[in-house]
């Protein structure tokens, strides 16, 4: 499993991806820093307190890389079937479900390292320049730190499950839009924030359904795959 | 002789149309196996099912005396094939996608890829990416992948599609090569009949999703009938000469251009001599057996007034 998950790596080209996530830190982390500058300009404050940096930072990047898996979804399994490459691949002595576990592995471990990393990059770097700007008021104190922790681990944790629910509309017409705008659903669903800091991922059932339902899909896109033909 | 595929009442129905029906193929270890058909005959179809891309609706395949059952993969490791027309990932260079194929494989024998390129003269592309290339050069990649790791059974769908006539010839020696060095089986579709013809052992002629015909080219040469076609600007008077002084009944004029001569008894020197002496001027004469082309004509037309 490890070595069809690395050739998958080679075949696709990690590293354009890992390129790709990196801008996508730098653009969260400029946009970020724009908004602690809100205040000066029309007196509002973003950054009530460490708390409100945690979850925008949490629902920025997990929106970003759920969106980002979608890509991954579609370049890794989708386009497979839509350029038919996938028949070579289903013409090697490998059992297909190896070959489409492999292809979901790798999209989910992708996904949950880059959420993570950037969670870990964002807070740091915020961190920093804070200590000199002093865009937060209050303190941050370590019980603090380790609940957000927990809480972005989690959520890092149900995100990459959730970004499979895409696998399951892209599917039916192997359509790479279909899937990037499925994500984009999900999206807005759980990563929308309404001013308050608040969204549906802060109810904890959601996040774990959602992620359950995205392990199903996986699993039923897995199941039945050396059943059917491929034409 | 051993059989290294064999099919069985093989079906398959999409969406209750049958695109094959009961077929028993028999394709002998070690020789070359064309399948000819007209397009959308089936052939792609019962290629798909060997390779297992296409479960059956009914009857059954045997690859290698093993049965073949819906989730079988191990066989697939001891084939190679080009199905419907070569894919790659295009954005990887000819190398990079070879390297891919062997460790799918489970191949490491690394020095068998610059051999495979070698025969299909792709060696040079280097850092070409498989997008750039025509469709030509594809199909040399698709067979240069399939060889790469000296596998027993080869199926290729229309391998000569969009090569040049040189090209053609190189992959005819290269099949052939395959076949007599290396003992490899090969299972080879096409609709060009002359192509075959050349370098086919059995000819398996499928039309409408019915095998219409298995039949060794030793026996076909058997049953095609030879004649000497003479080529002449005054065909009337060679014709009158033949008839006249020879005795042949059995000539037909073809467009007033050639005479066939369908007489076995007689010598084409006899008749050179005959039709010199008469003042018959002779542009070339050959002896022929009518091709594969007709023989395949007479069979598909036979299988075409069926119920």
């Amino acid at each position: 499993m490890i070595k069809l998950m690395k050739l998958e790596l080679r075949k696709f080209k990690i590293m354009g991806y890992i390129r790709g996530a990196a801008i996508a830190n730098v653009i969260i982390f400029g946009f970020m820093m724009l908004m602690s500058y809100t205040p000066e300009l029309d007196g509002t404050t973003v950054f009530r307190d460490y708390s409100t940096v945690f979850s925008m930072i949490d629902v920025f990047t997990r929106g970003t890389f759920i969106i980002f898996a979608a890509v991954l979804l579609g370049r890794f399994v989708i386009d497979e079937f839509n350029h038919k490459t996938i028949t070579v691949l289903f013409m090697y002595p490998i059992k297909r479900q190896k070959i489409i576990a492999a292809k979901l592995m790798v999209v989910i471990i992708f996904t949950f390292i880059c959420i993570v990393i950037s969670m870990a990059f964002l807070s740091t770097v915020f961190l920093i320049v804070n200590a000199f700007t002093h865009f937060v008021p209050g303190e941050l104190t370590m019980t603090l730190v380790m609940q957000q922790v927990v809480k972005l681990g989690f959520n890092a944790l149900s995100a990459c499950f959730m970004a499979l629910i895409p696998l399951y509309f892209g599917m039916r017409k192997y359509s790479l839009p279909t899937t990037i705008v499925s994500s984009v659903i999900i999206v807005m669903l759980t990563c929308s924030n309404n001013g308050g800091g608040f969204n549906l991922n802060d109810f904890i059932i959601i996040p774990i359904l959602l992620a359950f339902a995205g392990a199903a899909i996986g699993y039923m896109a897995i199941r039945k795959i050396d059943q059917i033909d491929i034409n | 002789m051993e059989h290294i595929v064999r099919t069985n009442r093989l079906t398959k129905a999409f969406q209750g149309q049958e695109v094959v029906s009961n077929v028993s193929m028999n394709i002998r270890k070690g020789e070359i196996y064309g399948f000819l058909g007209p397009n959308g005959a089936g052939k792609t179809t019962m290629m798909k099912m060997m390779t297992n891309l296409v479960k059956p609706t009914s009857g059954e395949i045997e690859i290698f005396g093993e049965k073949l059952t819906p989730d079988s993969y191990h066989f697939l490791g001891r084939m190679g094939t080009i199905i419907e027309y070569p894919v790659f990932y295009d954005k990887l260079t000819a190398r990079e996608n070879l390297e891919l194929h062997c460790d799918y494989m489970g191949y490491y024998n690394k020095k068998s890829i610059d051999e495979a390129l070698e025969l299909v003269n792709l060696i040079d592309t280097g850092k070409k990416k498989v997008k750039s290339f025509s469709l030509g050069m594809k199909q040399r990649l698709g067979i240069a992948r399939a060889i790469t790791t000296k596998p027993e059974l080869l199926i290729f769908d229309e391998p000569i599609n969009g090569l040049d006539p040189l090209g053609i010839k190189e992959l005819r020696d290269v099949f052939r090569m395959l076949c007599k060095e290396y003992g490899t089986t090969l299972l080879i579709s096409s609709h060009i009949l002359g192509e075959i013809e050349q370098i086919a052992d059995t000819i398996g002629v499928i039309q409408s999703g019915r095998l219409l015909r298995e039949i060794t080219m030793a026996e076909i040469h058997e049953e095609t009938t030879n004649y000497i076609e003479i080529i002449t600007s005054d065909c009337s008077k060679a014709a009158y000469v033949l008839t006249d002084k020879l005795q042949l009944n059995n000539i037909k004029v073809i467009d007033n251009q050639f005479v066939r001569i369908y007489d076995q008894h007689i010598a084409q020197s006899e008749i050179t001599k005959t039709l010199v002496l008469n003042d018959v001027v002779i542009d070339s004469i050959h002896k022929r057996s009518s091709s594969l082309e007709d023989y395949f004509m007479q069979v598909l037309n036979g299988g075409g007034v069926r119920d």
